[in-house]
């Protein structure tokens, strides 16, 4: 029986992406069929970084049109990533070299953004994406030790800085700019959210797939400017469980609906204490916080992660747990949230155009 | 004229007079209910620019200097929807204030 490029389209559409829940053809994934003789050859484009379930797409899609043509002979997949720029407003001034700004957030402080954001785009660089993290935690920035960068950034041209570079990101702090650890920012909000836009705009980001943006803690200066001035793809919102942390985590959420940032999900970070004793998991803070906001909001619950102390001393000593112990659990949990948002990013991208008005200046 | 279509397909337009007179700015509209501000002789208002803001509102550059109001969708969408009734309040109000649409000369 012989069989045609539209047949390989249609059994296509009966095939289920894992990641997105949707079928390749309508997810758009499904690019160069050929068929010649008895073979198939395709391509499988996705949205999304993915390169530790290339393999897995390429035999499940290979295994199910073998299923699926009658008499096929042999069939040849290629699986490949391609993240898509975000889509924005016609007049936004986008940041160059940046296809993806996703911001990382919370209402309160002391809650594991930084750990959390640092790790998360580790992890979407793991899976083979270009990322960048941007420190906008003016007052007490992080970055430069979790990456464990120091030195100043080099400026080529004299009015742009070069990113740092470590662990294969792209970074940029004003804790490169300061000498000392012990160095404040005493600042008033004007200077912040200037210095947030030098970082942002004069930095020469290198063809990035995404910007991890990672915010400070409260819905003020620097959240407001971020909204306003750049094009935003979404918002993560980390919280522990305790109903103190969720409570102002419910207002970080606020303010990006307010400012019309879509709202990725919610990381919840804490979840459950492991004794390093006994291995004994407890939910010390509390069980379920996370899982009921994301239910209060309709909005999706990205995963837990587990107060362990080798998160921490990774993350001071400049060697995150994702390159620290790629393959350990903790690693795993990080990789999944982050497919997690990517597939979510790319989702936006795609729909996001429409959620602009119109508008037409007519002189009469 | 400012015409604006939202994503239901609902179109509505706005005369600039209007979307000055009504500016969310704190200028016009106070810090809450009670304190706005009465604007008159705004007849001949015209737009020089509109700055878009993030994804969430328009920042409406006027002519006659004004450019503190940031028009988010729904505050647009609550105007055009609303245009006849807020409109006669306006009057309603000008008149109860003696003022006039009219420029002062």
């Amino acid at each position: 029986m012989s069989f045609n490029e539209t047949d390989v389209q249609s059994a296509l559409k009966n095939l289920i992406d894992p990641n997105t829940k949707k079928d390749f053809v309508s997810g758009k994934s499904v690019k160069n069929v050929k068929v010649s003789g008895a073979d198939v050859t395709l391509e499988i484009l996705l949205g999304y970084p993915a390169k530790s379930v290339w393999d897995e797409i390429r035999a499940m899609v290979e295994a199910h049109l073998k299923g699926a043509l009658q008499g096929v002979g042999k069939v040849s997949v290629t699986v490949s990533s391609k993240v898509v720029p975000h889509a924005v407003q016609r007049g936004v001034k986008l940041v160059e070299g940046v296809k993806n700004i996703i911001a990382v957030a919370s209402g309160k402080g002391g809650v594991g953004k930084s750990t959390t954001a640092v790790n998360l785009a580790l992890a979407l660089a793991a899976e083979g994406a270009r990322v960048g993290v941007l420190d906008a935690d003016i007052y007490g920035p992080s970055q430069p030790t979790m990456l464990g960068i120091s030195g100043q950034p080099k400026s080529v041209d004299g009015k742009s800085l070069e990113p740092m570079t470590n662990h294969g990101l792209q970074a940029m702090s004003i804790g490169f700019m300061i000498d000392g650890d012990d160095t404040p920012m005493v600042w008033r909000g004007p200077m912040v959210t200037q210095a947030l836009d030098q970082l942002l705009h004069q930095t020469r980001w290198d063809n990035l797939d995404y910007l991890v943006v990672d915010l400070p803690p409260g819905t003020g200066d620097i959240q407001l400017t971020l909204a306003q001035k750049v094009p935003v793809t979404g918002a993560v919102i980390v919280t522990t469980p305790q109903d103190i942390a969720l409570m102002d985590a419910r207002k970080g959420l606020k303010m990006f609906e307010k400012v019309g940032i879509k709202i990725v999900g919610i990381v919840e970070n804490m979840s459950t204490h492991i004794c390093s004793k006994c291995g004994h998991e407890e939910h010390i803070f509390g069980a379920g916080g996370g899982e009921k906001m994301c239910a209060d909001y309709n909005v999706e619950f990205l995963g837990g992660l587990p107060l362990d102390i080798r998160i921490r001393e990774q993350a001071d000593s400049g060697n995150p747990t994702v390159v620290a112990d790629p393959d350990g659990t903790i690693a795993k949990v990080y990789k999944q949230i982050a497919r997690r948002i990517a597939v979510k990013v790319a989702d936006m991208a795609q729909d996001h155009s429409a959620a602009f008005p119109k508008i037409v200046v007519q002189n009469t | 004229m400012l015409e604006i279509v939202f994503s239901d397909d609902v179109s509505y337009q706005l005369p600039y007079e209007y979307l000055r007179v009504y500016s969310p700015s704190a200028d016009v509209s106070g810090h809450g209910p009670g304190q706005e501000v009465l604007q008159v002789g705004k007849k001949n208002v015209g737009i020089t620019s509109l700055i878009p803001v993030g994804s969430y509102a328009v920042q409406i550059n006027f002519d006659d200097g004004h450019d503190t109001g940031l028009y988010t969708w729904g505050y647009l969408y609550k105007l055009g929807k609303n245009q006849a009734a807020l409109w006669q309040d306006y009057l309603d109000r000008l008149a109860a204030a003696g003022a006039s649409r009219e420029p002062r000369p």
